[in-house]
């Protein structure tokens, strides 16, 4: 029994240490952005500098225009959610519950978005919005993840585990299609949805490439990238204090919603496994 | 997909039991799946087969001239060492394989051994869960910033706490022969949380009665772990090694702050590469060329992750 305690105490300690660890940058970032400017980490003095001050946050806000950058992320993930939430849900329950010709097929074509991610298509797509004259756009963000094969498989797999006889009950009693969806698929699938909103949207939030390169004006340009023009500013004269408030600027929203609903986002993450 | 469709086919509605569909009724199903498959066919088939034919092409000197075909020069150009771009792309390639190797061989047992510490009765759990996950949350960009500043030359943290034990210290991202192992250093830091939780999944799915079966049949920890844990988890195991292959060829956006893929490309990797010649006009033949590469790679491993997800799914 003993052994089994000193074995477990042992597993404690490593759990400690190791979330230390990785919370290091977190924390000395957060220390770094309180830090006056003036005083750069130093052997012995490595924790908070002579005073607390916010002039780093003050400075960071100066440098890009944050609060466009904020509502232009904000647009992004919610306008692409929004069509999402149509999109696979037509698509889903059509992969769950309907036969036609070609589905098979169809629902190949679309898993395709799983193997050959349109990020990596940077060259054509870039192409593509310049063709539809997107560009400089938030439109420009949007459109290529307006479609979701994630979604799609997520919303057929969940769509087909509920009863049909739900929704033949509800046809006898002649409700239309968008009744039937909207008072028994919809609200069946509810746990699926936020599972299928969280990973869309922490995803979205965090994209650089692609934004970057169909964007140009400040105002249309997402947190990422708005980050990007802080890091390019400050990296020269090495004001990192000013970095470090920037960056927790970014992150903040998407750190603060994980700590409120910790379960909900580890079990949808779980469920992005589907890919 | 197949394998599924099975158990599935009694709910779904006969299709003899409505002989005489309407064609709006026929035409529904359609109607239905048309908004993702124009989204997939405008941004995913239509510019993946464009890369392929184009990574045959080489653009003119302006923009007005017309593409030459060139069968597949470009491909033995960045297979030829002597090369210009060759010279950069080999070198490049390298750096992806180790990259994705490296980060593969030390996040994966990384994320099983936080998945079990974190799989055992233990207090304030959600701070410690918070530690090792919140990372695969950051944008890579705001996390390599972070990151930026702990590699720093000069007034880095790494190099600070190397200082005060007397030690020399290190120029973490400006040294060719370090650059590498510190984008590798900071990947593992990022992606180990989001492997982490698979491997929660898949201990929490195996029953408790085997390990205290083990338990009074004498098995140590050790025995247990070798004998159950790894095996039962072996499905976890191989789709983590898959995610994590097909992630490190597509996560590139850190060098975009802790160095460019500098210095002199030691630092660089496949897709920064490619987004770093986007503007390259003359080089857009071999920029498809690299793309067609990089889907291959990646085609490779989901294709594989589909393979051992369907045929586990048959041996439940």
């Amino acid at each position: 029994m003993s052994k089994r305690t000193f074995g477990s105490r042992l597993a404690d300690a490593a759990t400690v240490s190791l979330a230390f660890f990785w919370l290091i940058p977190l924390i000395f970032s957060l220390l770094m952005s309180f830090r006056p400017q003036a005083e750069p980490i130093t052997i012995g003095n490595i924790f908070v500098g002579s005073r607390i001050t916010f002039e780093n946050y003050a400075a960071a806000l100066q440098v890009a225009p944050w609060a466009w950058h904020y509502i232009t992320s904000i647009l992004f993930v919610f306008g692409v959610l929004a069509v999402q939430i149509v999109t696979v849900t037509m698509a889903g329950y059509a992969f769950a519950r309907l036969r036609f010709r070609g589905r098979n097929l169809l629902l190949f074509v679309i898993l395709l978005q799983l193997m050959i991610p349109s990020g990596v298509l940077l060259v054509q797509n870039f192409a593509t919005i310049r063709a539809l004259d997107l560009f400089d756009t938030r439109w420009a963000l949007m459109l290529p993840y307006w479609g979701s094969a994630f979604g799609v498989l997520l919303m057929r797999q969940t769509f087909r585990g509920i009863p049909y006889e739900l929704e033949e009950a509800a046809r006898i009693d002649g409700a239309s299609w968008l009744q039937i969806m909207r008072h028994v698929y919809v609200p069946l699938s509810i746990p699926a949805y936020v599972a299928f909103g969280l990973v869309s949207i922490s995803s979205h939030w965090n994209e650089f490439l692609w934004p970057f390169i169909v964007t140009r004006t400040e105002e249309v340009r997402p947190l990422t990238v708005g980050l990007n023009k802080l890091y390019g500013t400050t990296e020269v004269g090495a004001l990192y204090g000013q970095l470090m408030a920037g960056t927790l600027l970014v992150i903040a929203p998407l750190v603060i919603l994980f700590i409120l609903f910790q379960r909900r986002f580890i079990e949808s993450f779980a469920t992005s496994g589907i890919k | 997909m197949d394998a599924q469709a099975q158990p599935i086919t009694a709910s779904v509605v006969p299709i003899s039991r409505r002989a005489t569909r309407s064609w709006a009724q026929r035409l529904f199903p359609y109607l239905l799946v048309a908004p993702t498959l124009v989204f997939v066919i405008l941004f995913t088939l239509l510019p993946a087969t464009r890369t392929v034919v184009d990574s045959t092409m080489e653009p003119g000197r302006r923009a007005s001239d017309p593409f030459t075909f060139v069968g597949l020069e470009n491909y033995g150009d960045l297979f030829n060492p002597s090369h210009h771009i060759g010279s950069r792309f080999t070198r490049i390639l390298g750096n992806t394989l180790i990259f994705s190797l490296v980060t593969l061989g030390v996040s994966v047992p990384l994320a099983l051994l936080f998945a079990m510490l974190l799989n055992r009765p233990i207090r304030f759990m959600g701070i410690w869960r918070f530690s090792l996950f919140y990372p695969s949350l950051l944008p890579l960009i705001g996390a390599a910033s972070i990151w930026a500043f702990l590699y720093s030359d000069s007034i880095g943290l790494f190099n600070t706490i190397l200082r005060s034990f007397g030690l020399q210290t290190i120029n973490w991202t400006g040294d060719p022969n370090t650059v590498l192992w510190s984008i590798i250093g900071m990947n593992i830091w990022k992606q180990t949380g989001y492997y982490m939780i698979f491997y929660l999944a898949g201990l929490q799915s195996i029953p408790r009665d085997i390990y205290e079966a083990a338990a009074l049949d004498g098995a140590n920890f050790r025995q247990q772990f070798f004998a159950l844990t790894l095996p039962l988890l072996r499905r976890t195991t191989l789709f983590v090694v898959v995610i994590s292959s097909i992630f490190a060829f597509q996560t590139v956006e850190q060098l975009q702050a802790l160095n460019q893929g500098n210095p002199a490309d030691r630092g660089n990797l496949l897709l920064y590469f490619i987004f770093q010649n986007i503007g390259e006009r003359r080089n857009w033949g071999y920029i498809n060329a690299m793309t067609v590469i990089l889907v291959a790679i990646l085609l490779v491993f989901t294709i594989s992750n589909f393979v051992f997800f369907e045929k586990g799914q048959e041996d439940e």
